[in-house]
């Protein structure tokens, strides 16, 4: 084992996903000579050829709906978006038909097809390549939305989301892309697909995350460590179905819940775990819930983009105030 | 309404059977569209509409046979209702609505909740703790798990919580009824009593004080009855004197004291004082003052705003009797002065009466016999 | 200027309104069988919306699509398809999923609200009815991309009407197949009219079938109201699609002699007396007159159609109205192939609140 990069361990993913089942196709722009503009997929094309890896012409809507046919008629097929922002044509097939192929014919056609995109901001790009949608996924029914946070993570849930036979929307932090390395084993075992990670373990108080905000996440529950304050770290991996028997079962005991995301704060998943800790928590709350966010403007370009991101500092202020509560 | 016959389908034929319908009642049909299929001798033939419009009814059921010239179709005159929509159904209002309700004004809300989370909450129910005697100390005026663990500290420390009983507790209710009711002012002064001769029954000098207070202003000797806003002057003062025991506050009442002499009173005052610490007085003699007097300066104390039970107006209490440096007669002298409050309800006493009484009370005091 | 491309579009037709034969005819049209074949294809699909109109009007259905003037497209297409092909309807060729083995039942139920309508018994790997116009072509371009993977000698068949050829999604689909030479067959059932949008109003091009000159692949126009063409024109397309030669968009002019669907009315946006001509063109009267004229069809054999077709009709309903609906729970089945955790409890909470 070495160590590897996120977007490696999806590589690797891929890699072993295909190898070891030949239904399973890639398909995407650029994805095939070119290796992919992320080198998602390089080597793929000449590994397995180009029939299973697809270059696509410059048709979002329509390879969403080639997948629901390939899946349809026993294909896996693994789309990749070359970034969130050109992602929503495909969102008519995914609400129209691929989240419900399988309910509308009663089982007889069903559609095991993953979209994968990279998403978030951090890389000084250009506009529209930095958002984070993730909310508009996970309020699709019929379908999966899965977010990675680590290398380890992203290798485990790609291979689950392949062999799921339903649809999967896998969001790929790309700030996080090539930075922390850790080491992957590639030993084509999956992981679960509807299970929290609980990344620290603390008793003080229980952040909730996902994505490139694990990072943040992390260092502030560091910094909060040498305050005398333990921190759970949760990242939620599986934002649909969402999980919430890990996350009440933390704030049962710490009492207290900072939920940390990087995209637009108002109807986020965050909004969605909250209304769940009311739900089934509240008695436990020593403190009201909080979510340290993205505002609710259209995502900065790169000069303003560091303060739109929610940083370590937004977290610890907001956990302190929690602890406030006492 | 028009009807449609069925033509003439030539070759001699006087009628013809239905074999099929192809329009059904409420179609939308057009000139030359098959509404039926009728049978001859030698075909199945189709019979186009003769016109737009709206079929009303079909007048036969296949197998039916048709003579020519009968009524075939109705077709509807009136216009169809516009649906408003190509898919489904949707539900029309057959009445107007009613006004939009107004939004919600303002509801002033009575004493505010305790601010507490739902886990603070139920610590301090199992800890028996009324969160609205706890002072919150955390961010927003919430209550914090430690404000409400020092508060049941406090409690534990205190002792258990003693439900008061017998006269106790008829002193909490009849003060809480007081507070409701009445409007308190208090007034007061200081009477010099240096040259009282040694021995005076201090107890029985006020009595007569204020008899005479009454004398000059019989205000104060009233009754006052909120409800009916009306006042009853009594001619007789019965006086109650209140006396703290280890049961509780006693205040039985001493009848008609400006009428009788000092030894009579001084029996009688005997006499109280005896019943009530033997717990014996008859529950009469606890009724019906007009007027009260407290002698709490036998303790402590100097000036008090005392409590006017109702339907009394008035109380005046006497404080502790002790050496003053006052001016005398133009000079700074030593003098020894008992300390008088007037505690009056104003609804019914004017601050006029009040003084006039306590400058009564104090002159018949300051005599020295 | 040189001139570097340029098109024709070529249109086919083999009977004219009137039942006459404007050239000779296909080889499978000499025999009369497989055109009483058709016939009875398309009277069985017209008497069927019938009984649904019918249905709809007595409140016992929901809204439905009637196929009315539009028969032969549908009904030509899936003739010339094999059993192993895969069909992708929108929402008007009942004609032709009839033909496929879809049981009219099935048809029913969908339309009256049940998803076990999209259940097929018969064509398995046939798709549902598709709403979205024209989100079914990039479908069927899937599906014909699968049987080219694995090198089997099936073809896919995608219907969509005039407005759909105005989505990117339809173009987008061309575009791939042609790109990638996919056994896909692509058949517009232009009945003129998008709702309330005339063929004129939905593009500036003259034909439709030229809107495969833009993604490469071949185009061509046929009478939709022949069905002999229709079957000549798709069976033609299918094979060149099963020959591994790749796409073909085709056209069939029909009319759409009903309202879109019960809940429209067209006499709100489009002329009677336009309609009333086109009655005159119809494709069941056209067969059948031909049918009649060269002594292939009798009036005994009209009789027993109509009382075979209503008998059959009738047994669908009947067994349509005797069915009752799945249970409330059922829409938590078959949402995802194992019901996550997290949903369990809102069946549970839907179970318990629907207990008979």
């Amino acid at each position: 084992m070495s160590e590897t990069t996120l977007v490696e361990a999806v590589r690797l993913a891929l890699a072993r996903a295909m190898a070891e089942d030949e239904t399973v196709l890639i398909l995407g722009e650029d994805v095939g000579i070119d290796g992919g503009v992320f080198r998602a997929t390089d080597g793929l094309m000449s590994r397995f050829g180009a029939d299973r890896v697809m270059d696509t012409p410059l048709s979002e809507s329509l390879f969403a709906g080639l997948a629901v046919g390939l899946g349809a008629q026993g294909f896996r097929p693994v789309v990749e978006y070359q970034f969130m922002g050109f992602i929503y044509p495909a969102v008519d097939q995914i609400v129209n038909h691929a989240g419900r192929l399988r309910n509308r014919t009663r089982g007889r056609l069903s559609c095991p097809m993953v979209i994968r995109a990279p998403y978030g901001g951090g890389i000084h790009a250009p506009e529209h390549h930095s958002e984070s949608m993730e909310a508009l996924f996970a309020h699709i029914p019929g379908i999966r939305v899965v977010i990675p946070s680590s290398p380890a993570r992203a290798y485990g849930l790609l291979l689950a989301a392949i062999r799921d036979p339903d649809p999967v929307v896998f969001l790929e932090p790309k700030r996080i892309y090539r930075a922390p390395k850790e080491e992957v084993a590639d030993d084509g075992v999956a992981a679960p697909l509807d299970l929290c990670f609980v990344v620290r373990e603390g008793r003080d108080v229980t952040l909730v995350t996902w994505g490139a905000m694990i990072v943040e996440t992390l260092a502030a529950a560091d910094t909060l460590a040498a305050e005398g304050v333990e921190a759970e770290v949760i990242d939620v991996a599986a934002l649909k179905p969402l999980d919430m028997a890990t996350i009440l079962s933390s704030v049962e005991r710490t009492g207290r819940c900072v939920i940390v995301h990087e995209a637009p704060l108002s109807g986020g998943v965050g909004a969605e775990i909250a209304a769940g800790l009311a739900d089934r928590g509240l008695v436990n709350l020593l403190a009201p819930v909080q979510r340290v966010a993205g505002y609710d403007t259209v995502m900065p370009l790169p000069r303003l983009e560091t303060y739109y991101m929610p940083t370590e500092e937004r977290i610890l202020r907001t956990v302190r105030r929690v602890l406030a509560y006492a | 309404m028009s009807t449609f016959k069925l033509p003439d389908l030539g070759e001699g034929l006087q009628d013809a059977e239905i074999v099929t319908w192809h329009v059904g009642a409420g179609d939308h049909v057009v000139a030359d569209q098959p509404l039926v299929s009728v049978e001859t001798d030698k075909a199945v033939v189709e019979i186009p509409s003769p016109q737009s419009g709206r079929i009303a009814r079909l007048l036969g059921e296949p197998g039916d046979i048709v003579k020519i010239g009968s009524p075939l179709v109705e077709f509807e005159t009136a216009a169809q209702p516009d649906t408003g929509t190509v898919v489904g159904v949707i539900a029309t209002e057959a009445e107007p609505k009613p006004a939009a309700a107004k939004p919600a004004a303002a509801v002033p809300t009575g004493k505010a909740r305790a601010k507490a989370t739902p886990a603070v909450r139920a610590l301090a129910k199992r800890l028996g703790v009324d969160l609205s005697h706890v002072a919150a100390s955390g961010p927003d005026g919430a209550i914090v798990a430690t404000d409400v663990e020092r508060a049941a500290a406090a409690i534990a420390a205190a002792g258990p919580l003693e439900p008061l009983r017998g006269v106790r507790r008829a002193m909490a209710i009849n003060m809480e009824r007081a507070h409701a009711e009445v409007v308190p002012a208090t007034v007061t002064e200081e009477a010099d009593i240096h040259d009282w001769p040694a021995g005076s029954d201090v107890t029985l000098r006020l009595i007569r004080a204020i008899a005479a207070g009454c004398k000059a202003e019989p205000a104060l000797n009233a009754w006052y009855l909120g409800r009916d806003r009306g006042r009853r002057l009594h001619a007789k003062i019965d006086l109650g004197i209140a006396m703290d025991t280890e049961d509780g506050l006693f205040v039985p009442v001493l009848r008609d004291v400006g009428g009788r002499d000092a030894k009579d009173l001084r029996h009688g005052l005997e006499r109280m004082k005896t019943d009530v610490r033997a717990r014996s007085i008859p529950v009469e003699e606890l009724r019906g003052q007009t007027l009260t007097l407290s002698n709490f300066g036998m303790f402590a104390g100097r000036h008090a705003a005392l409590v006017v039970l109702p339907p009394q107006v008035a109380i005046l209490g006497a404080g502790r009797i002790a050496e003053r440096a006052v001016a005398y007669e133009g000079q700074a002298a030593v003098r020894r002065v008992l300390p008088l409050s007037l505690t009056f309800d104003h609804r019914a006493v004017m601050g006029g009466e009040a003084a006039r009484f306590l400058a009564a009370v104090v002159a018949d005091l300051e005599q020295s016999k | 200027m040189t001139q570097v491309a340029s098109f024709t579009i070529e249109h086919t037709q083999f009977l004219d309104p009137q039942g006459r034969r404007t050239q000779t005819p296909p080889a499978f049209a000499q025999d009369p069988q497989a055109l009483i074949g058709l016939y009875k294809a398309m009277v069985l699909t017209r008497t069927f919306d019938a009984k649904a109109v019918a249905l709809q009007r007595t409140g016992r259905l929901g809204t439905y699509a009637s196929s009315l003037g539009q028969e032969a497209v549908p009904v030509g297409a899936a003739a010339a398809m094999r059993a192993e092909d895969v069909f992708l309807p929108s929402f008007r060729e009942q004609g032709a999923q009839i033909l496929r083995g879809v049981q009219m039942v099935e048809i029913l139920l969908y339309w009256g609200g049940d998803e076990r309508g999209s259940d097929f018994a018969g064509p398995r790997e046939d798709f549902p009815i598709c709403v979205p116009v024209g989100t079914h072509a990039p479908h069927a371009v899937g599906v014909a991309r699968a049987f080219q993977l694995r090198g089997e000698a099936r073809v896919a068949v995608c219907i969509f009407g005039d407005g759909a050829t105005s989505r990117g999604d339809v173009y987008e689909a061309m575009n791939f197949a042609g790109v990638h030479r996919l056994p896909v067959v692509f058949v517009v059932n232009n009945n003129q009219w998008a709702i309330s949008v005339p063929r004129t109003r939905q593009t500036a091009a003259e034909t439709l079938a030229q809107k495969a000159v833009a993604a490469g692949i071949p185009g061509v126009q046929v009478d939709g109201n022949d069905v002999i063409a229709v079957r000549h024109v798709v069976a033609a397309a299918i094979e060149r699609a099963r020959a591994d030669k790749g796409p073909t968009l085709v056209e069939a002019l029909t009319y759409r002699l009903s309202d879109h669907t019960t809940a429209d009315d067209a006499g709100r946006y489009r002329d009677d007396a336009e309609v009333s001509a086109h009655w005159k063109e119809e494709p069941i009267a056209r067969l059948r007159q031909h049918l009649s004229d060269t002594g292939h069809w009798t009036k005994a054999e009209e009789e027993a159609l109509i009382t075979d077709c209503a008998a059959r009709i009738e047994a669908a309903a009947s067994e349509y109205l005797a069915t009752p609906p799945l249970p409330p729970t059922a829409m938590f089945d078959h949402l995802y192939a194992v019901l996550p955790a997290a949903l369990a409890e809102q069946r549970a909470e839907l179970e318990e609140a629907t207990e008979p």
